[in-house]
């Protein structure tokens, strides 16, 4: 059996075959802050990152995770995008929004100065059906303020 | 003294008269313009724990013991089950109960439409309880669909009686018309999509049912699930703190609430029933496809003499005929209107209400059809609209509480003069253009709604008050509104919503309608407890009450003074001021509407079928503006849907089977964040006078309904096509140039003598 | 259902027969579906080679990685960036891209059609918008790989763990006998790419909206010196080449999908120019 390292903690692997990673860390650790909207790899709402990697886990076998590292929104709370979403207004009902700022996070560790554009190309995944589009982009524009 | 009225409510247009209670004298309205706190922007104040992924959602409960359904849904969009055995499917692995129509009269052996619900399974897990559902044991006697509208209303299969409206007389109209044009626009059926989809977690407590669900209407669900389920309307608990959108999909408790109820009485357990995504699709609701055949007539001048309209919407196998007349008959001054509304029944999903159901459909029509007019008589769009501009409500007869579209044009002016200038960027295949639209919509809200607030000895506040907030932020608008009156700063105002048990009635979220309903029953109870501070104070100070208001944390007198609220509130120790507070009634005889206009510049590749929206100026008149932040994000929000449903959504159909083909959000396509324009947004921040004690109306609905048409006029200004069928998608794009060119060739020929 | 992790070639080969997955965005989905029946999956990713050297690059290597990087084509690193999401770029392989089974939606809602191994086209007479315009008789699908119509106007070549064959030779039109568009064996790997280096390359790809959607159309160029290769996407069952845009009167478009030549004769005009 093996291991899943989540934000920086060992938890013991006990799920069947084809479990996705999403519903691993949302019924078995109980880190609901991943959330899935559509389940087959469409909406980005389940973005986690893997060693950095912005990842949909709700179409990743928990099993093909190995000792890649997982970070979920629960490991970014203390991130400065949280605060900038929030002060920007780049969330509405909040359902995608916790994967709105992992996919933030992995584009801002690359490039700390996105441009407008570069922003657009690496936040395209993160389908947000209340529209907070313009305040995204200008919370992660923003990011560092 | 409580005083019973009886006055007027309308939701999405529907009046109804009521009854209501009122108990205090109303309150004044606040003077126009930015206050401490209200009208100044103001991050949500929920924002963090949803940022941070703590929000528990109904998606996210997690109660112990509970159970998971799975529905067995048609194939067919048409068809009857001729056999059906479960008994495979509840002897399968981890299977704890199931239903069939025997019994639940919301599962049907004659399913209408695809993904009808049949049969459910409630099981340790959700893949247990699908592949048990793999078990069940069933055959169809598949009939032929009728998917056509028209061909519906050919056969008289009807959703309910056609809706008739005439005012004036439509032949003479036409008879003093100098110029008539006549067109037919479609719009196609579009799906909410809101990201957390619906579903219910239902849990027995002896008698007391408690329903977590995702919800635009607490109240709704308690009392629709009560008389489902033949209980006393309290001993229905429904909750919801968070939920992931809406749109006007979840103002009713549906099939799976009432199919997780009774799983959980079955087995004695939580049962949750959440739909997958593509369930979603099939079965929640859709904004209705419409077919528009209108009609105009006009003088020269542009005054209009008559408008007709035959309108026919695919409704689906259940649900209603939203409003896609409403815009022709309520706009613009026009004296003579005749308009038909079908409402066709057909093998596809139930529709539901969808942001300004119909007015976005109808305002495509109506405003496309205005600027064809326009073209015609060679008067600038703006003008026309400007010509026709209605100075009292015509259907009803009635003054408007308030209407500042003149202004609204107005400050749209700026924008639409730039038109030379936009055109003239114009390079090679990209043809720029603009192109306008304006709207009108409901919005008034209205009672019954309260809410309570508590102040502490320790000086802070506790709105109560058992409403939900979908996204729109309302909770903090209520949180503003409330430290507004207490004079307290917006940190030491909580507010606690989402539980029929814990607070007062609440408004739907729909129609527009929560923040001109709650808010003023939140200032109300504010001020209750306000006024209690200031007795108070006036008592320990040895003060006049009238000195004495409530300012920035402070009992402030007139005549010098100035204490702490938590000295005055400090002296009660355990003790708190109750404050409770009702919406009271809408202006009589009067219409509360809505208005605005949007400018879109828009460029067209005429070569590959391309658009692109630089830029969309959004203006609308929804009274006072709690939260400009919030309201600046609700219009964002509403423009960029206004931009799906005019580019890239469509629910498509199998014309064969009637399945709908992308029911995934692969195959379904909703705006991302790089097909956004520039959105400029424009409140005009002046309160209705008539209207409640804040003279705010709603603003969630306006900035979805001019979109379409102002994206379509601004095509055809760019390149001479006219668009009439949404989506434009590549092909209608090119296909509407295509025609632009054949109408250009015959109009240079010379005509043969 | 098994899931193997083979860690070289030998083990592989010794694993047997089993469905391939790499980055799964879209061997996950199909199985979850059960658009395919397996039991055993063979997790590929420590056996296939990941990165570029020069013109040559591993077929594990993921989009997201392709896009930036300079040595590639630009007709590749324009194809790459222009598909999917950021997401399914991060986790998609360039292999698995090049076997992606087609998005047709009547074979993604399991009706039995041809490519299932039925007897019909449920497109053809169904919504096609989507759908081929070149050899459209037997299935409408169009194949959604961008990355595929570049590799074909780039003229790579594809080595497996058993041969090695031209992008033009990995597809094939499905028939009668065998319904599948790519010429492998069931559980042959491809290794790596080898994609010649162009004096200038583009992709250009209509979609229904700005990012995020499959090709409309997709047209790639490349020019070798006076020769100038062209490979499109969306148009047809499997990746299209064309030897110009004159290639386009011989398509065969369905009631609602001829608008599609129109929007490839402009690209591939524009490409033509964009490549000199
Ligand atoms: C929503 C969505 C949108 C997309 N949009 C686009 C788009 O616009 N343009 C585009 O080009 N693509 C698009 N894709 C496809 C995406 O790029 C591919 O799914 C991805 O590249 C596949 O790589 P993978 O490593 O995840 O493959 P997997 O899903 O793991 O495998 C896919 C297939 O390839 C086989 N396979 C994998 N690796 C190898 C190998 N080395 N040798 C032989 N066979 C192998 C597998 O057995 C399987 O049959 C989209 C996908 C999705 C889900
Ligand atoms: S286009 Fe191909 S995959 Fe689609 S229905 Fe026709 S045969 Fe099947
Ligand atoms: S939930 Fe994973 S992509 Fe939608
Ligand atoms: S905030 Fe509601 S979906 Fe993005």
């Amino acid at each position: 059996m093996s291991d899943l390292i989540v934000n920086g903690q060992r938890y013991a692997l006990d799920a069947q075959v084809g479990r996705s990673l999403a519903s691993v860390l949302r019924e078995d650790i109980g880190l609901i802050g991943t959330k899935i909207a559509c389940n087959e790899g469409h909406c980005g709402a389940c973005t986690v990152l893997l060693d950095g990697v912005p990842t949909l886990s709700c179409i990743t076998l928990v099993h093909t995770v190995g000792e890649r590292e997982v970070t979920t929104i629960e490991g970014l709370r203390d991130h400065p995008l949280v605060e900038s979403f929030v002060r920007a207004d780049a969330l509405q009902c909040g359902f995608c929004t916790p994967g709105q700022i992992v996919s933030a996070s992995a584009l801002v560790e690359a490039n700390p100065h996105p441009s407008r554009e570069e922003v657009r190309h690496a936040m395209a995944g993160n389908i947000c059906r209340c529209g907070a589009y313009p305040k995204i982009e200008e919370a992660v524009l923003t990011w560092q303020d | 003294m409580a005083r019973l009225i009886r006055t007027e409510k309308e939701v999405e247009g529907n009046y109804t008269e009521q009854w209501i209670v009122v108990d205090e004298d109303p309150v004044a309205q606040w003077p126009s313009g930015p206050l401490e706190i209200v009208g100044r922007p103001l991050a949500r104040v929920d924002g963090a724990e949803r940022a941070r992924g703590e929000a528990v959602y109904t998606a996210d409960l997690q109660l112990p013991g509970m159970l998971h359904v799975a529905v067995l849904r048609s194939p067919h969009a048409h068809a009857r089950v001729t056999q059906l055995d479960l008994a495979r499917a509840s002897e399968a692995p981890g299977v704890r109960a199931v239903l069939t129509p025997d019994d639940l009269d919301v599962l049907t052996r004659e399913p209408g439409y695809p993904g009808a619900a049949i049969a459910a399974v409630a099981a340790d897990t959700y893949d247990l309880a699908a592949e048990a559902l793999e078990l069940a044991d069933i055959e169809w006697e598949v009939l032929q669909p009728l998917l056509d509208p028209d061909e519906a209303v050919q056969q008289g299969s009807l959703i309910d009686e056609p809706e008739r409206y005439d005012r004036g007389n439509v032949e003479q109209g036409f008879a003093e018309a100098d110029v008539v044009v006549e067109t037919e626009y479609r719009t196609q059926t579009v799906l909410h999509n809101s990201m957390e989809t619906h579903q219910s977690v239902c849990q027995w407590e002896g008698d007391l049912l408690n329903v977590y669900t995702s919800t635009q209407y607490i109240w709704g669900v308690r009392a629709e699930t009560a008389a489902k389920l033949g209980l006393p309307e309290d001993k229905v608990r429904v909750v919801c703190h968070y939920m992931g959108g809406g749109f006007g999909a979840k103002n009713h408790p549906g099939e799976y609430t009432f199919i997780a109820a009774e799983l959980a009485k079955r087995t004695g357990r939580p049962v949750r029933c959440a739909l997958t995504r593509r369930e979603e699709n099939l079965t929640t609701g859709n904004r209705h496809a419409t077919i528009q055949r209108l009609k105009v007539g006009a003088k020269a001048d542009g005054t209009l003499t008559a408008l007709v309209g035959d309108f026919v919407m695919a409704v689906g196998w259940r649900g209603f005929k939203s409003w896609t007349a409403g815009p022709m008959k309520m706009l613009y001054h026009c004296p003579n209107v005749s308009t038909v509304e079908y409402g066709a029944k057909v093998n596809t999903g139930p529709n539901a209400a969808f942001r300004a159901p119909g007015f976005v459909e109808g305002t495509f029509g109506l405003e496309c059809l205005l600027d064809e007019l326009a073209a015609k008589l060679e008067i600038d769009p703006l003008e026309l609209r400007r010509r026709n501009h209605s100075d009292s409500d015509l259907v009803d007869d009635r003054p408007y509480s308030s209407k500042n579209l003149i202004e609204c044009y107005r400050r749209a002016e700026p924008h639409w003069e730039k038109r030379d200038e936009v055109r003239a960027r114009s390079n090679g295949p990209w043809k720029h253009g603009i192109g306008m639209a304006s709207q009108i919509w409901f919005g008034a809200g209205g009672p019954p709604s309260y809410a309570w607030v508590r102040v502490g000895s320790d000086g802070r506040a506790l709105v109560v008050t058992a409403m939900q907030d979908i996204g729109t932020g309302t909770k903090t608008a209520m949180a503003q509104i409330a430290a507004e009156e207490l004079g307290l700063p917006v940190d030491r105002v909580q507010v606690s919503i989402g539980d029929s048990a814990r607070g007062p009635y609440a408004a739907i979220s729909a129609g527009s309608s929560t923040t001109p309903s709650m808010g003023p029953a939140v200032r109300a109870a504010a001020h209750d407890a306000a006024r209690q501070i200031i007795e108070i104070a006036a008592q320990r100070y040895h003060k006049e009450e009238r000195v004495l208001s409530l300012k920035g944390g402070n009992v402030v007198s007139a005549d010098g003074g100035s204490w702490p609220i938590e000295e005055v509130t400090g002296l009660l120790d355990d003790a708190q001021i109750l404050g409770k507070g009702a919406r009271g009634p809408n202006p009589t005889g009067m219409r509360v509407l809505t208005f605005g206009v949007q400018v879109a510049e828009v460029a067209v590749d005429v070569e590959t079928g391309e658009v692109r929206v630089d830029k969309i100026v959004a203006v609308h008149d929804v009274g006072r503006v709690i939260n400009p932040l919030g309201a600046s994000s609700q219009v964002e929000g509403g423009v960029i849907q206004g931009l799906g449903h005019t580019f890239s959504e469509d629910r498509l159909l199998d014309p064969n089977t009637g399945a709908v083909l992308n029911q995934t959000l692969d195959a379904y396509k909703m705006p991302t964040i790089a097909d956004v324009p520039e959105i400029v947004t424009d409140l005009i921040d002046v309160p209705d006078e008539h209207l409640t004690n804040l003279g705010s109306k709603g603003l969630g609905e306006p900035p979805i309904i001019p979109t379409s048409a102002a994206v379509a006029n601004a095509i055809r200004d760019a390149t001479g096509a006219d668009v009439r069928s949404l989506p434009i998608s590549r092909e209608e794009m090119l296909r509407a140039l295509a025609e632009a060119k054949e109408k250009e060739k015959t109009r240079e020929a010379p005509t043969a003598v | 259902m098994k899931l193997l992790q083979p860690s070289s070639l030998e083990e592989l080969d010794a694993a047997g027969p089993g469905l391939l997955l790499a980055g799964g965005t879209d061997v996950v989905p199909i199985l979850r579906n059960k658009l395919i029946d397996v039991d055993t999956l063979v997790d590929i990713r420590a056996v296939v080679p990941r990165g570029v050297d020069g013109t040559r690059i591993g077929a594990g290597t993921t989009l997201a990685e392709l896009e930036v990087d300079p040595q590639i084509p630009a007709a590749l690193r324009e194809a790459c960036a222009s598909a999917a999401s950021p997401q399914l770029r991060a986790m998609g392989t360039i292999g698995g891209n090049l076997r992606q089974a087609t998005r047709c939606w009547y074979w993604r809602m399991h009706y039995p059609c041809f490519l299932h191994g039925g007897d019909r086209c449920y497109a053809q007479t169904g919504v096609h918008r989507e759908h081929s315009v070149f050899a459209n008789d037997r299935t409408a699908s169009a194949h959604p790989s961008d990355p595929a119509a570049a590799l074909l106007a780039l003229n790579a070549r594809v080595r497996t763990n058993r041969r090695e064959l031209s992008i033009s030779e990995l597809y094939r039109l499905p028939t009668n006998d065998n319904r599948d568009v790519v010429a492998l064996d069931y559980d042959e790997v491809i290794l790596d790419l080898e994609v010649p280096t162009p004096e200038a390359s583009t992709y250009l790809k209509a979609m229904d909206r700005q990012k995020y959607a499959f090709a409309l159309v997709g047209v790639a160029a490349a020019r070798f010196g006076t020769d100038v290769r062209l490979g499109l996407s969306g148009v047809a069952p499997i990746p299209w080449a064309l030897d110009s845009a004159a290639g386009l009167d011989d398509a065969t478009p369905l009631p609602d999908n001829a608008y599609k030549i129109q929007i490839a004769r402009a690209l591939i005009e524009r490409a033509l120019e964009a490549v000199g």
